[in-house]
């Protein structure tokens, strides 16, 4: 039987190298989480923000330094998910108040409906910016509310959700912090 | 007349050049803020809205990166740093066109790559196909043999 010529082993190599490619780029992205968008303020050092809150006070985001901080974007108008994430946020203060830090920044909302979204939904403990002018979602390029993101006690943001968040979810980042869930 | 048209012709076609050169070396007048603004705005994409630029939305959000852009550009940036400024905090999502020249030979090169492996295809069918057509030697000799013996 004679050996295969060169071309013909050739031809037999192109189908894996043109198949195995496409086949990967392919389960790659189907097993990816279309929630985990990344984000190029991840690694730096959060944006700093200034203004005035839901309460009339002060705020900035010099204050958050010290303890890992949560920054979280809503509005009253994102139904279903900021009311899905809001029970989970509750808990999350309720455990992890004294630990770490958390603030919500409202995306395009009136400061009205914002206040009567958390009359209906449940009252937080933590500072709520109107965002007015909306430079605070610009500067941390959100797309949509509910946005998160999480920050450590330097400063640093270590991740970025999009979407509600969820008991795991925040388990799983408290843990990235370096705080037990 | 024919010793009139090819002068004619020539004049012609040295005054075209003349123009053409004359619109390419021409210096034209700078673009306005505003117009810098509109432009950018029209290379971003709307971040609350689907498969708009921020020039074409009317959404609160691509109101406040307008107004970011006009701003910027006010304070001395120039259209590239104001165009960077929103990768940073986006990433090259915002960006409606990809930044990179690279991107655009994907389609065209994914073509050719089609193409080639069609032919190649082809090719590889064709050449298949000619030996079997015609029978190997020894086969054709026994044949010839058989059909000698028929007609004998």
């Amino acid at each position: 039987m004679p050996a295969p010529s060169l071309g013909r082993s050739l031809r037999w190599l192109a189908l894996p190298v043109v198949l195995v490619p496409l086949a990967w780029l392919l389960f790659t992205g189907l097993g990816s989480d279309p929630r985990v968008i990344p984000s190029p303020l991840v690694g730096k050092p959060m944006p700093a923000f200034a203004g005035t809150t839901l309460d009339g006070i002060e705020f900035s985001s010099a204050d958050l330094l010290g303890r890992p901080a949560v920054v979280n974007f809503w509005a009253s108008y994102c139904i279903p998910s900021c009311v899905d994430e809001h029970p989970v946020l509750l808990d999350l203060a309720a455990r992890h108040g004294d630990e770490l830090q958390m603030v919500g920044v409202l995306v395009n909302d009136a400061p009205d409906d914002a206040r009567g979204f958390l009359d209906r939904y449940g009252h937080v403990s933590w500072p709520n910016l109107l965002n007015s002018d909306g430079d605070i979602s610009i500067d941390y390029g959100v797309i949509g509310p509910p946005e998160t993101f999480f920050v450590d006690a330097d400063g640093i943001v270590v991740a970025r959700h999009v979407g509600p968040l969820t008991s795991d979810e925040v388990n799983r980042q408290l843990a990235a912090l370096g705080l037990a869930p | 007349m024919r010793r009139i048209a090819l002068p004619v012709a020539v004049a012609a076609l040295l005054a075209l050049g003349a123009l053409v050169v004359l619109e390419l070396v021409r210096p034209s007048a700078p673009p306005t803020q505003v117009e810098q603004a509109r432009q950018i705005a029209a290379e971003l994409r709307c971040p609350d809205c689907q498969a708009l630029s921020v020039a074409e939305s009317q959404t609160a959000g691509a109101a406040a990166i307008h107004r970011q852009i006009v701003e910027q550009l006010a304070a001395g940036r120039t259209p590239e740093q104001v165009r960077a400024y929103f990768v940073t905090r986006y990433g090259e999502w915002i960006l409606l066109a990809p930044s990179s020249p690279f991107a655009w030979w994907i389609p065209p090169a994914a073509v050719l790559l089609g193409v080639g492996v069609f032919a190649w295809w082809l090719g590889r069918g064709r050449g298949e196909a000619g030996p079997a057509a015609s029978p190997p030697g020894q086969a054709r000799d026994r044949i010839r043999e058989e059909v000698e013996q028929l007609d004998a």
